[in-house]
């Protein structure tokens, strides 16, 4: 049993603690650990049952939950809207109830409105079931595993060895993008302000608010090469289409023009610059193609290997807490 | 369910009754007697006590004129599985409301004489005073009038789409058309472009939810518009649901130029801020939304400067299939009738600094006022039309003590303290 772990649903990072972080950061490093040694799986959440919730399609986050999960020897149940019953009347409640009643132990779901992992979770704890949820992304509120698998990311990046938050301590990491639609931003303002860093946001005005700016200790922009001045890492977000059709920006040409991340751009930034990215890219828009693919300046497919490793832990976490 | 709340106002002694009369600005313990249906005496202590007089004690309850409602959904018919007249009936006498004023969001629409006629005909029996505003638009649909003058010659209170008209020329048309027909038209200052289908008020709580944001603009730019043409056209107009702070301060500002306007805000807009959303409970989900608590502060010194007159409940029943979604996608509204006294009472007179006449003022007298009625009296002489309330008894908001047919109240489930127990309604 885990001792030190308390945190029955993991539906926010906006209150986690600094232990939190590094526990999970330590979990994540041993998986990791383990698995380099070609072990494939292990045996702690053997008997249990996700339940991998996808109220919206992901193709990504759900493998990776779902490689996660059959690591710890759990067995899986996947649900995916195209499958279910929610045109038939069904509401979300009863969807979670549903696999509850078979024996579901921890409930990881998504879904395209923020809140609805937490409207599950408190209804798991009002029926008293014991049921743990995790948040695999609800709506534009959060996304909590994304920006724990960032933040092994560059810890590790930092500090193979030892990857914990002291490590970014004083770094200066840029977010740009569409911040005001992106659960993935949301968690990693909170995630990289409890690590001390020097959190800047970069953005046109129509997706960064002011509002950020009360999140916590993080600089705004609306112009992106002060974000980009002496930063340590740059971390770009996905521009969806439909911010063109809704006014929000005239062009995805003068969208690259003035905010998407080019080999010249990084000219100013640190010159160990890591550049992340939760993915899907649009290649071109916010990320020039080649950077994508240069090993030596993109951590993007660190990121889906860490992510296996982080899910795990917070799998493990959940599953193995008292 | 509890059993009924009303009583007969025949022959029964309150002693030792705390009487709040907002007309008088009183606010004193007393006997009252209550005979025939009237008030037969209000004294200090009455002791020539007629033989057959049914006595009660009063002491720690409040006995206030019946309350009345500005406005509330009506689903009877269209929703019946949401509420019906006869649930509605119930919760409201419950709750305290002798007078109900009900929106025209019925289906169809409340927008010709003879829907009207219909509804009366549905009141049911044992009622409290339902009284109906009319459509401004031919099926609230914010384009064509209505024919308000059959409308007005038939019966209705005053003229309400319940929702913004969007198009600020037919607006003015509106105003124009029906300023002659002497009935109030009252008016949710929204525009639906600003808004955007924001489900939130924006700011910094709205950004941390991650909900879409409704700009505090989307009212005061709409307000500001519609007090610019009241300025012109001299209609009066109740403006409703005021959200913000800043359309507290634009109202103050016009009634200070004389113009005929009066203004509501609802009880939960008074009690609650965003703050409130951070867990996403979709009874919660309210048009206009909760405000920032800046402008829930302001809103409760509006109605206690009297520039906010009058709280409305905007009871909004909803089933439990309809609102067991996520917060963005659940209709807006919550139900109020039967937990807007006690929350009031406890929240901005026990707990707040208000005085109990100040929250019963906005709840009897000055929704009359806006609705251009002689206000009820709790005096010596008048009807008995009463409630009586115990701000002590605690009792659980649930489905066995809510007559609503809906549940859709962030109170659900939860202890609240002070209840009506009974009511006189003429």
């Amino acid at each position: 049993m885990n001792q030190s772990w308390t945190r029955h649903h993991i539906l926010s990072l906006a209150n986690f603690s600094e232990v939190e972080y590094d526990t999970v950061l330590q979990t994540a490093s041993s998986f990791r650990e383990v698995l380099s040694h070609g072990t494939k799986k292990v045996p702690p959440l053997q008997g249990q049952v996700v339940a991998n919730l996808f109220f919206e399609p992901s193709t990504r986050t759900r493998s990776s939950f779902e490689l996660s999960a059959k690591r710890l020897s759990a067995d899986i149940l996947n649900f995916t809207p195209g499958s279910s019953s929610l045109s038939k009347g069904e509401t979300i409640l009863d969807t979670a109830k549903t696999y509850l009643a078979m024996g579901a132990d921890i409930m990881v779901i998504r879904h395209k409105q923020a809140g609805v992992p937490a409207a599950i979770a408190r209804e798991m704890d009002r029926l008293q079931t014991g049921v743990s949820i995790l948040n695999a992304g609800d709506g534009q509120h959060e996304h909590p595993s994304q920006a724990l698998l960032d933040l092994f990311t560059i810890c590790s990046f930092l500090d193979s060895d030892r990857p914990r938050l002291e490590v970014l301590k004083g770094k200066k990491i840029a977010i740009v993008g569409d911040i005001l639609h992106s659960r993935v931003a949301r968690s990693n303002i909170w995630s990289l302000s409890a690590a001390g860093v020097d959190l800047h946001l970069a953005g046109p005005p129509t997706l960064l608010p002011e509002y950020f700016a009360d999140m916590g200790n993080v600089t705004l922009h609306w112009h992106l090469e002060p974000a980009l001045q002496d930063a340590d890492f740059v971390m770009t977000l996905r521009l969806q289409k439909e911010r063109m059709t809704s006014n929000l920006l005239p062009s995805l040409r003068e969208y690259h023009q003035r905010y998407g991340i080019t080999r010249d751009r990084l000219k100013i930034c640190h010159p160990d610059v890591g550049i992340l990215h939760p993915g899907p890219v649009n290649r071109g828009v916010e990320l020039s193609s080649d950077l994508m693919d240069d090993p030596r300046l993109s951590l993007i497919s660190q990121q889906v290997t860490s992510g296996v490793a982080i899910r795990m832990a917070l799998l493990y976490l959940l599953g193995t807490r008292k | 369910m509890s059993e009924s709340i009303e009583e007969d106002a025949i022959n029964l002694l309150l002693q030792r009754v705390r009487v709040l009369d907002p007309i008088a600005n009183g606010d004193r313990i007393a006997d009252v007697w209550l005979k025939d249906g009237k008030i037969a005496a209000i004294e200090g202590q009455i002791v020539d006590i007629p033989p057959e007089t049914t006595i009660k004690n009063g002491e720690n309850l409040i006995l206030s004129p019946g309350l009345t409602d500005l406005y509330s959904a009506n689903n009877d018919p269209g929703h019946e599985e949401r509420e019906t007249l006869t649930s509605l009936s119930k919760a409201a006498l419950a709750g305290g409301f002798t007078r109900l004023t009900l929106l025209p969001n019925t289906v169809p629409p409340l927008d010709n004489a003879a829907g009207l006629t219909f509804l009366q005909q549905k009141i049911p029996s044992y009622a409290p005073h339902f009284q109906f505003w009319g459509a401004l638009t031919q099926n609230l649909e914010g384009e064509k009038m209505v024919e308000l003058a059959e409308l007005a010659d038939a019966g209705v209170v005053g003229f309400s789409d319940g929702k913004a008209i969007a198009h600020w020329g037919v607006l003015r048309r509106l105003l124009e058309y029906g300023g002659p027909l002497g009935r109030p038209m009252a008016i949710v200052p929204t525009s639906p472009q600003l808004r955007d289908n924001g489900a939130m008020r924006e700011g910094s709580f709205s950004i941390q939810a991650g909900l879409s944001g409704d700009p505090v603009f989307s009212e005061t730019a709409a307000l500001a518009a519609l007090l610019e043409i009241v300025a012109i056209v001299r209609t009066p107009v109740h403006i409703m649901r005021v959200s913000t702070a800043r359309g507290v301060e634009l109202i103050a500002e016009a009634k200070q130029r004389g113009l005929p306007v009066t203004a509501s805000t609802t009880w939960l807009h008074l009690l609650l801020d965003t703050e409130a959303v951070g867990d996403y409970n979709p009874s919660l989900r309210l048009d206009p939304p909760l405000g920032n608590p800046g402008d829930r502060v302001a809103l409760a010194d509006g109605v206690k400067a009297g520039v906010i007159d009058a709280i409305a409940i905007d009871h909004s029943p909803y089933t439990y299939e309809e609102k067991t979604v996520s917060f963005e996608e659940a209709p807006s509204g919550a139900i109020g009738l039967e937990l807007a006294l006690p929350l009031l009472w406890e929240n901005l007179v026990i707990k707040g600094n208000w005085t109990g006449l100040q929250l019963y003022k906005a709840l009897t007298v000055a929704p009359q006022v806006c609705l251009g009625q002689n206000p009820l009296s709790c005096a010596v002489g008048e009807v008995a039309e009463l409630t009586l309330f115990d701000p002590q008894k605690t009792w659980i908001a649930n489905r066995e003590t809510l007559f609503s047919q809906s549940a859709n109240t962030s109170w659900w489930g939860q202890e609240i303290r002070g209840k009506v127990l009974s009511v006189w309604h003429g």
